[in-house]
């Protein structure tokens, strides 16, 4: 059975530590979660919450923002569910990590970030709202029994 | 995040603390542009207080090493959290610019 704990914020910038603080509180001293992991989770979250309230909810007024987590033996879930305007990640640019600083975007590492921090990112939108759920594992092993084939 | 500005030599040292994200880097950002206005346009960025930086704390980086540059000097950064560090790389910005892991070797680094 896995352990669930939600954070419900509006989504003002001002709520960004209220996540990364819930994400501590609540993942730091499990098993196979280092420092490195917890600062991965952070930083997904951060980068995830950051762009629901600058993009999500841009133009409209600021709505909630809701982060489920859910505490599996071996792996972390993330969701974070907006009532905003949704997007298409598919259509999110890589940045071009490689480029020279004149030739290079400021921003557009949000995305990028998040799926350099946490092993899986999906996004969906339906009726209740835009989710995008994010999956760290916590040891090499993948192979949960809950995982589609490939 | 708290930021402290003080002047060594001729080098500007910008130091951090605390959590760098959408919310404070503005703050960073103006702290770091009033010094290149007033002409002081060499400026290590000291992060080994930060505990945490997101992709906005990085933005503001790549935005200050560009004004100081394009006004003839340059950005330096101190940083020993393993955590920023990582953000650093990820983004490829120890190509860019440099990254020491003291805020006095990044200071010293002006003069050689």
């Amino acid at each position: 059975m896995a352990n669930h704990h939600r954070i419900t914020r509006a989504a003002y910038l001002e709520s960004l530590s209220d996540f990364r603080e819930f994400i501590k509180e609540h993942c730091k001293d499990l098993p196979g979660v280092t420092d490195e992991i917890l600062y991965d989770l952070q930083l997904a979250v951060d980068e995830a919450c950051t762009n629901i309230i600058t993009h999500g909810y841009a133009d409209m007024s600021p709505g909630s923002v809701i982060l489920d987590l859910e505490l599996h033996p071996h792996k972390l879930t993330l969701s974070l569910t907006d009532f905003g305007h949704s997007f298409e990640p598919s259509n999110t640019p890589t940045p071009d990590v490689s480029a020279s600083i004149e030739e290079r975007e400021l921003g557009g590492f949000g995305l990028f970030f998040i799926s350099q921090s946490v092993d899986e990112v999906d996004y969906e939108v339906t009726e209740d709202g835009n989710t995008m759920r994010l999956t760290k594992y916590l040891t090499e092993e993948k192979n949960d029994e809950n995982r589609s084939p490939a | 995040m708290k930021t402290e500005v003080r002047h060594e030599s001729d080098v500007t040292v910008v130091t951090v603390d605390g959590s760098v994200d959408a919310l404070t880097a503005p703050d960073l950002a103006r702290a770091i542009i009033d010094e290149i206005a007033e002409g002081r346009v060499d400026l290590v960025v000291d992060l080994t207080g930060v505990e945490f930086m997101s992709s906005a704390g990085l933005r503001t980086l790549l935005g200050a090493v560009k004004e100081s540059r394009s006004h003839g000097g340059d950005l330096r950064i101190a940083s020993t959290n393993p955590g920023v560090d990582k953000v650093l790389k990820m983004s490829g910005f120890h190509t860019i610019a440099k990254v020491f892991t003291s805020h006095s070797d990044a200071v010293a680094s002006f003069g050689s």
